[in-house]
């Protein structure tokens, strides 16, 4: 699991340009968008997007993402269970 | 018309009322450069396309070398800006991204900059601007002194605008861009 986070946070920082962001800047708890890491919409119809393509999968409802998306923790468990790549 | 400030940018430098500003880096990673030499602290600048990225930041060097208070909100002044090439380069890349059915995973994040006026609104929600935002696309055959002539025009038939950021702003690629930016007002 840890190593599936850390390249969680890699692939986040690189997807959505967080130039000035490292993985450690991330906490696994934090929440990743509003106070967090500060993401809008559009960076989370980008994730949407991610995780279709690297994990395989489908988000049929957007809304789905607000509780996928809570946290690197909540996010890597998620994708952990529901992976088809 | 009188004009209160200018920019100049191009991938090898940038000249600020006729000053050029000393800069180390060329093409893209001038504007990055320029960017946090500005100490804008805009995180936002790093999800831009090059079109924005290069308005964002020759209007950012040529707002904050003017002695006036900034981002405070103003209905009288409008962000008016010509292109040839408009966000081709962003529409190329975000193609580059639905022409694979097998590799289709259209970019949200891409696709939001598919309009060539979106950086007019970006430099009007950075500086809380509320007049007039538009980006018109000339003949790249267009003399600078038409283009001037013509954005003058539209830009102050407005009567609400009194002041304007105004200019050429074209972003072919990383290496060739130019942007030429005006602060005018209409005194």
């Amino acid at each position: 699991m840890e190593e599936l986070i850390e390249q969680l946070k890699k692939q986040i920082i690189e997807v959505l340009n967080l130039e000035d962001v490292t993985p450690a800047d991330i906490e696994n708890d934090a929440p990743l968008f509003g106070e967090g890491l500060g993401l809008d919409s559009i960076d989370a119809l980008e994730l949407i997007v991610m995780m279709e393509k690297e994990y395989g999968i489908k988000l049929k409802n957007p809304a789905e993402g607000k509780e996928i998306f809570k946290s690197i923790n909540v996010m890597a468990q998620y994708v952990n269970e529901h992976r088809t790549k | 018309m009188n004009i209160r400030g200018t920019i100049k940018i191009t991938p090898q430098a940038v000249v600020r009322d006729g000053q050029t500003l000393p800069t180390t880096k060329h093409g893209d990673a001038l504007l990055t450069e320029c960017y946090r030499n500005s100490h804008a602290d805009y995180p936002k600048y790093f999800k831009m396309d090059g079109l924005c990225r290069l308005g964002f930041v020759a209007s950012e060097l040529l707002l904050m070398a003017q002695a006036e208070e900034r981002f405070q909100p103003r209905d009288d002044r409008a962000v008016v800006l010509a292109s040839c090439h408009g966000c081709l380069e962003t529409d190329q890349r975000y193609e580059t991204t639905i022409d694979d059915n097998d590799n289709y995973f259209p970019s949200p994040a891409v696709f939001v900059y598919t309009l060539p006026n979106i950086v007019t609104g970006e430099i009007a929600i950075r500086n809380k601007y509320l007049g007039e935002s538009s980006m018109y696309l000339f003949e790249e055959t267009t003399s600078e002194e038409e283009r001037l002539q013509l954005l003058q025009i539209l830009t102050f038939e407005d009567p609400m605008t009194t002041s304007a950021l105004i200019g050429w702003l074209n972003y072919l690629d990383g290496e060739h861009y130019l942007a030429k930016l005006y602060l005018i007002t209409n005194e």
